[in-house]
């Protein structure tokens, strides 16, 4: 589903980010990604999402190699493929919750009946049918957070990236993310969560814990 | 010699030739060793490169296209200067090297406009199968751009506004023995035979959806349309059967009706001979060939009106 083959990122400036990296995910699986901040888990992310190019190596996702992809694919690549949840949420402040959620869905050109239709399902997934019409600044963090994941999803990826998913939020709330993660592991998809919250280390429905140190693999079991 | 407009072409060709190198080195780079399977730092180096490069010549030659039509623009206005000069034809003749320039900016209108149509079809695709080839021929047209630049300056400076020039009525005339002369003491009726044939012939090789044949009906509609243009539709425009000049109807005298005939058979015969030089996606095939004909028929009926227009009113020809 997910190949890392000899994956190198070096970044202007000469930060080796990752160095060499090889790695195969399988479709389904829940891989968290451990490691200390800066040791390279968001890189692997940005490779696997296309925002950025390796160095040196090649990074194939669903049989199609995203490192090879021109830029201006790369965005429909992942609206089509991929979910990304950002540790700030990367949300719109002041955009309403529901232009938020279907931003990802309006390059698209879709007609407007689904984009309707998607967005209800997502709005009562997360539980934020009432917020539909918020200003996004104004809503607490937890609300943020399910604004953000219902955007993730909001394009039925096969893959959901996670990227310090629970950096901003209380205990409570981190422990209502893993549910919504557990979710959507029935549903099928691929997720890869970055994070160093110990919450995620004890999961019994993840099924692959690697831990990244220096831009290496230095620890990977499942 | 030396008018504002032609410093503003002096400063565009020094940009031109600047930003036209910065690609030409890159584009030799990414020729010699650009190798799509690679997955090493110097590809990925190349292949980031190469679209940046190649948006710069994208812009480059989007310019240079459209700044043929300044370029007409300043001809227009140095026959004000010349003396003798009536009208763009005459600032042209003014050196020997005029016609040859001249010529060489409409073949460049045809390959600059080409790369970019190159360019984006590559963009289409994700594996971008045409990536080497448009730098290849990019490399190409660098040398024309080269070319162009050079005799262009060294036509503009050798321009001598004291210099007595001929009119475009002893340009185009058809007594003094040459070349054009002897094209226009031709019966022009075999040539508007060819020029509606012609027409004729394109539109079927459309519906025979043969795209090397409407190539090269487009490439001879190109041809036979501005030799008609001067020995027949040209006269009909000024209504006088001895003025055969292809510039003077790009004045204000006649509406700057010469802007739009040459656009439409520029945007008709480039579309149409473009198709067969490359394999395009057949939606944008479609397009292509319906933009062909739609200019091309454009033309047509522009120049065809003014001899019709001429007999409706006067009940005679020419
Ligand atoms: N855009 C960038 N430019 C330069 N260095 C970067 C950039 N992004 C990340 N880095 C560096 O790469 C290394 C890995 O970063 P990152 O993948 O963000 O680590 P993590 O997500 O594990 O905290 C760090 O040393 C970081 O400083
Ligand atoms: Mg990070």
């Amino acid at each position: 589903m997910i190949r890392l083959e000899g994956v190198t990122k070096e970044f202007d400036g000469g930060v080796i980010a990752l160095s060499d990296i090889n790695l195969e995910l399988r479709e389904g699986e829940v891989v968290v990604l451990k490691g200390v901040s800066g040791s390279g888990k968001s890189t692997i992310l940005a490779l696997i999402a296309g925002l950025s190019k390796p160095t040196q190596g090649r990074v194939i996702v669903d049989g199609k190699e995203v490192s090879k992809l021109p830029d201006h694919f790369c965005a429909t690549f992942r609206r089509e493929n991929v979910g990304i949840i950002f540790q700030r949420y990367n949300l719109i402040p002041d955009l309403s919750v529901s232009d938020n959620i279907l931003l990802p869905l309006y390059p698209a050109n879709m007609p407007k009946e689904i984009l309707l239709e998607r967005l209800e399902k997502e709005l009562k997934a997360y539980h934020i049918e009432d917020k539909k019409d918020a200003v996004v600044k104004n809503l607490s963090g937890g609300q943020q957070q399910r604004v953000a994941i219902a955007r993730a999803n909001v394009n039925n990826p096969k893959i959901i990236l996670a990227d310090e998913p629970t950096a901003n939020l209380d205990e409570k709330l981190s422990r209502e993310f893993i549910e919504i993660l557990k979710e959507l592991k029935s549903q099928k998809r691929t997720i890869i969560v970055a994070t160093h919250d110990p919450l995620f280390f004890e999961l019994d429905f993840v099924d692959r814990f690697i831990t990244i140190a220096h831009g290496k693999i230095v620890d990977d079991n499942t | 010699m030396i008018t504002p407009e032609i410093l503003t072409i002096t400063i565009l060709d020094i940009l031109f030739f600047l930003f036209g190198s910065i690609g030409f080195v890159i584009a030799v780079k990414i020729v010699l060793f650009y190798d799509a399977s690679a997955t090493t730092h110097r590809q990925y180096t190349l292949e980031k490169q190469s679209y940046l490069s190649a948006t710069i010549i994208k812009f480059l030659l989007l310019f240079k296209t459209l700044s043929f039509l300044f370029f007409i623009y300043t001809l227009n206005k140095l026959s004000n200067f010349l003396p003798g000069a009536m009208c763009a034809a005459g600032v042209v003749n003014a050196l020997k090297i005029g016609t040859p320039l001249l010529l060489l900016k409409i073949l460049n209108l045809y390959i600059f406009a080409f790369w970019i149509v190159l360019h984006n079809e590559d963009l289409e695709y994700e594996k971008q199968p045409y990536l080497k080839v448009k730098f290849l021929f990019y490399i190409f047209a660098y040398f024309l751009l080269l070319s162009e630049i050079v005799l262009e300056l060294n036509y503009f400076y050798l321009l001598d506004s004291s210099s007595v020039v001929d009119c475009c009525g002893s340009i185009f005339s058809t007594t003094d023995g040459s070349y054009m002369a002897y094209l226009l003491s031709l019966d022009f009726s075999y040539q508007l035979g060819a020029f509606y044939l012609l027409f004729v012939v394109m539109v079927f090789f459309y519906l025979l959806k043969n795209r090397y044949l409407f190539a090269l009906a487009n490439l001879l509609f190109v041809i036979v349309s501005l030799i008609t243009l001067i020995s027949f539709f040209g006269t009909y425009i000024y209504e006088l059967p001895t003025h055969h000049c292809p510039f003077c109807l790009l004045q204000s005298d006649y509406n700057y009706i010469g802007y739009f005939l040459y656009l439409f058979l520029f945007l008709g015969t480039f579309n149409g001979i473009s198709l067969g030089l490359l394999a395009f996606e057949k939606e944008r095939q479609k397009k292509k060939y319906i933009s062909a004909l739609i200019f091309n028929t454009l033309y047509l009926l522009c120049v065809s009106y003014f001899p019709l227009a001429y007999y409706i009113k006067n009940g005679m020809w020419l």
